[in-house]
């Protein structure tokens, strides 16, 4: 969407941050919003810094690397979270009500818009499904791992 | 919770605060993924702990005692009594919010009750209703509420997603310990028959075997045996490794995992190999096999009589003194209830180093010294020589563990290990380390499978510093110096930081020790392929 200014993009991602954060419990909200430190507040900073790269990819070249790599950083975190699938995605959804209502634009442009934030969206849910998925991947190795030597001198036991 | 295909427009209809209630009333849903298995009955007979019967978390009816309430509140009367600090907990919380955001299961989840002044309050508040007169009179103004079933059930969910850590106790001015009212809580839940899987399982089987996973003498026997063959083929030299042998000066202990799991198993071979190089008197005991104690995650009672094989075995074993292996909790255990628990060790010596003659006046009322300690005396003193860049394949940083870091204040001998047996060192954050380390998210019988999205939420501070150093220095390797960081560090690290490692301080110290009569390394301990072969020889 070309001729968005800074400011308004700025504008959006505050938005949606703000959004994003409405999706923790009231208590824990000042905190992850408040609270600077990258390694104090792990949670808090990637939304932080992963919100404008998406802001910036939704109005710019939607680069495939980046988007992932932003959008990884966020949906990893939900896939684990006390999130229910459609919870732990349907954030990605609120940029749509967001957009509309800080870019008055024509119907082409909104429907383009939108087409694109679908399309982040169906990439977050590509990585959620992989995410769940790796869940039961790294359980099956720990449990490997816990009985390595066991399986070493029987190579034959539990075959 | 029932997840019917929403239609589109109800997708953007999120409801922003599923919590959102007063904190009070909250009952918790038992999502998979966040809370361990019910004990077995056989185990829970075993023991001889009450109640036992077939049951799950997420049941409706949990099958309590009839008298159920009657049995918690005496049991919290006679612990208030018998345990000054567990009263003065209760008390003395100004709720200042110091400790709010200090755990990492607060900081992984965003769920305010993994907030240790809120874990804390699901007990204050019946300790309110109870114990005091204006919580009898006032109730729900004064901070109190009834003790109901869903209270249990709140309790067994939050007091088993606290690995018991005392780091939120680093930072509250008043001392106050969340990790001690975990475990006051866990004693009472133990009163009415709740309790996990993963905690009574081990501990039934280390009281009937000797060790948390049932393994008999022989077994163990047969996996030493294994490890020294193992050694022999890559270093060329052939380790004694002596078990249940009266008369040895020093009664070696380890976490059973360093015998059966990988990489605790790295670490064991380098044990073997440092004692065969100095040429340490020393035994292993078949019956305490296990350094570890899960019953410290259940009660005090528990712990003692897991705990008191030690001692049994140092005495029938007629040694001097006691070395323990790179274990977390046992050091815990260790250092603060065992002399009063099985204590005093009249029967040992004060240890001393039979090769720099220091005495570990430190440990003059326990008679157990720390691998660590004892490595770096050896190291400080030239006993060893070592090559450094038989590890230069790694990138190493370290993760301080809850207990010997927090629990014992063993800081500065790994880093005084871990600097002069490899040249590739990096600190994580220092807001992340040491005293102020964040914890696996897996200690205190929380290294279950099944809860691994819990796990995942509170190891996630302590992988997000891994991340950092290895996006700034390259590391590839988080050395560690307890067992069930070693289990469960690798799984945390696959999820969240991708491409490190995770390996003990011996693991590394055994690459780098140079042997009489080795022959040409070729591999690490792994059996990785070394990278240099340079003979730098430090010492
Ligand atoms: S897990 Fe550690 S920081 Fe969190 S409440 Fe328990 S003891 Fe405190
Ligand atoms: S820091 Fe101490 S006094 Fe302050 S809220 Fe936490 S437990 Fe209470």
């Amino acid at each position: 969407m070309p001729g968005i200014s800074p400011s308004q993009k700025q504008a959006i991602a505050e938005r949606w941050l703000a959004v994003a954060l409405e999706t923790y419990p009231a208590q824990s909200r000042q905190f992850l919003e408040g609270e600077k430190d990258p390694f104090r507040n792990p949670v808090g900073q990637s939304l932080r810094t992963q919100i404008p790269k998406l802001v910036d990819e939704l109005f710019g070249d939607m680069d495939p690397q980046r988007l992932g790599q932003a959008l990884e950083e966020l949906v990893r975190l939900r896939a684990v979270q006390q999130f229910t699938p459609r919870e732990a995605l349907g954030f990605l959804f609120l940029l749509k009500p967001i957009c509309r209502e800080e870019l008055p634009a024509d119907a082409q442009a909104r429907a383009e818009l939108e087409d694109r934030i679908d399309e982040i969206a169906l990439v977050g849910f590509d990585i959620f499904v992989r995410c769940r998925e790796q869940i039961y991947e790294i359980r099956a190795n720990e449990a490997k791992r816990r009985v390595a030597l066991l399986e070493r001198m029987n190579p034959e036991a539990g075959r | 919770m029932p997840e019917a295909t929403p239609k589109p427009e109800e997708l953007v209809q999120i409801n922003y605060d599923p919590h959102e209630k007063d904190w009070r009333k909250t009952r918790p849903e038992f999502r998979k993924g966040t809370f361990c298995h019910a004990a077995l009955p056989k185990d829970v007979k075993y023991l001889g702990l009450p109640n036992p019967r077939d049951w799950q978390p997420p049941d409706v009816d949990w099958k309590l005692p009839p008298n159920w309430k009657e049995i918690i509140l005496q049991g919290m009367k006679e612990r208030l009594e018998k345990f000054r600090s567990f009263r003065l907990f209760m008390d003395i919380c100004v709720r200042c919010g110091a400790c709010a955001d200090k755990c990492q299961f607060f900081l992984g989840s965003g769920d305010p009750k993994n907030m240790p002044v809120l874990r804390a309050e699901l007990i204050r508040s019946v300790y309110r209703r109870y114990f005091t007169t204006t919580g009898k009179l006032f109730r729900g103004l004064a901070g109190a509420r009834d003790l109901t079933e869903d209270v249990i059930k709140e309790w067994f969910y939050y007091f088993y997603q606290c690995s018991e850590c005392r780091r939120c106790s680093v930072f509250c001015p008043f001392g106050i310990d969340t990790a001690e009212i975990t475990m006051m809580v866990r004693e009472l839940l133990n009163l009415v028959g709740v309790n996990t899987n993963w905690v009574i399982g081990p501990v039934a089987n280390c009281y009937r075997v000797g060790n948390h996973l049932g393994i008999q003498p022989h077994g163990f026997k047969d996996s030493i045996d294994f490890a020294v063959d193992d050694l022999e083929e890559i270093t060329g030299v052939r380790v004694e490794a002596p078990i249940n042998r009266k008369g040895a000066e020093v009664l070696f202990i380890v976490p059973s995992a360093d015998y059966f799991a990988t990489p605790h198993y790295y670490t064991l071979l380098g044990y073997l190999m440092l004692f065969h190089e100095i040429g340490l008197d020393y035994t292993f005991s078949a019956y305490a096999a296990e350094g570890g104690n899960f019953g410290l995650f259940s009660s005090h009672e528990l712990a003692k009589r897991l705990n008191a094989k030690m001692y049994a075995e140092a005495k029938r074993l007629k040694v001097k003194w006691i070395l323990g292996g790179e274990c977390g909790h046992m050091w815990r255990v260790v250092n603060q209830y065992m002399d009063t628990m099985n204590g005093p060790a009249d029967f040992l010596e004060v240890p001393v180093s039979p090769f720099t003659g220091t005495r570990f006046e430190n440990t003059r009322s326990t008679k157990m010294v720390h691998i660590c300690e004892f490595t770096s005396d050896l190291i400080y003193h030239n006993k060893l020589r070592l090559n450094p860049s038989r590890n230069d394949h790694w990138k190493v940083t370290f993760h301080d563990s809850c207990n010997p870091a927090r629990g014992m204040g063993l800081l500065e001998e790994p880093r005084y290990i871990l600097r002069k047996v490899c040249n590739h060192f990096h600190e994580m954050p220092e807001n992340t380390i040491r005293e102020q380390t964040f914890c696996c998210g897996s200690g205190a019988g929380l290294g279950s499978d099944e809860n691994i999205e819990a796990r995942l939420r509170g190891g996630l501070p302590r992988a997000n510093a891994v991340k950092y150093v290895r996006d700034k220095h390259g590391v590839n390797l988080l050395t560690c110096i307890c067992a069930i960081d070693k289990a469960t560090l690798p799984t945390l690290l696959e999820y969240w930081t991708p491409g490190v490692d995770v390996g003990g301080i011996h693991e590394l110290l055994g690459n780098a020790l140079i042997m009489k009569g080795e022959k040409e390394r070729t591999t690490d301990l792994r059996g990785q392929p070394l990278q240099q072969k340079s003979e730098a020889v430090h010492a």
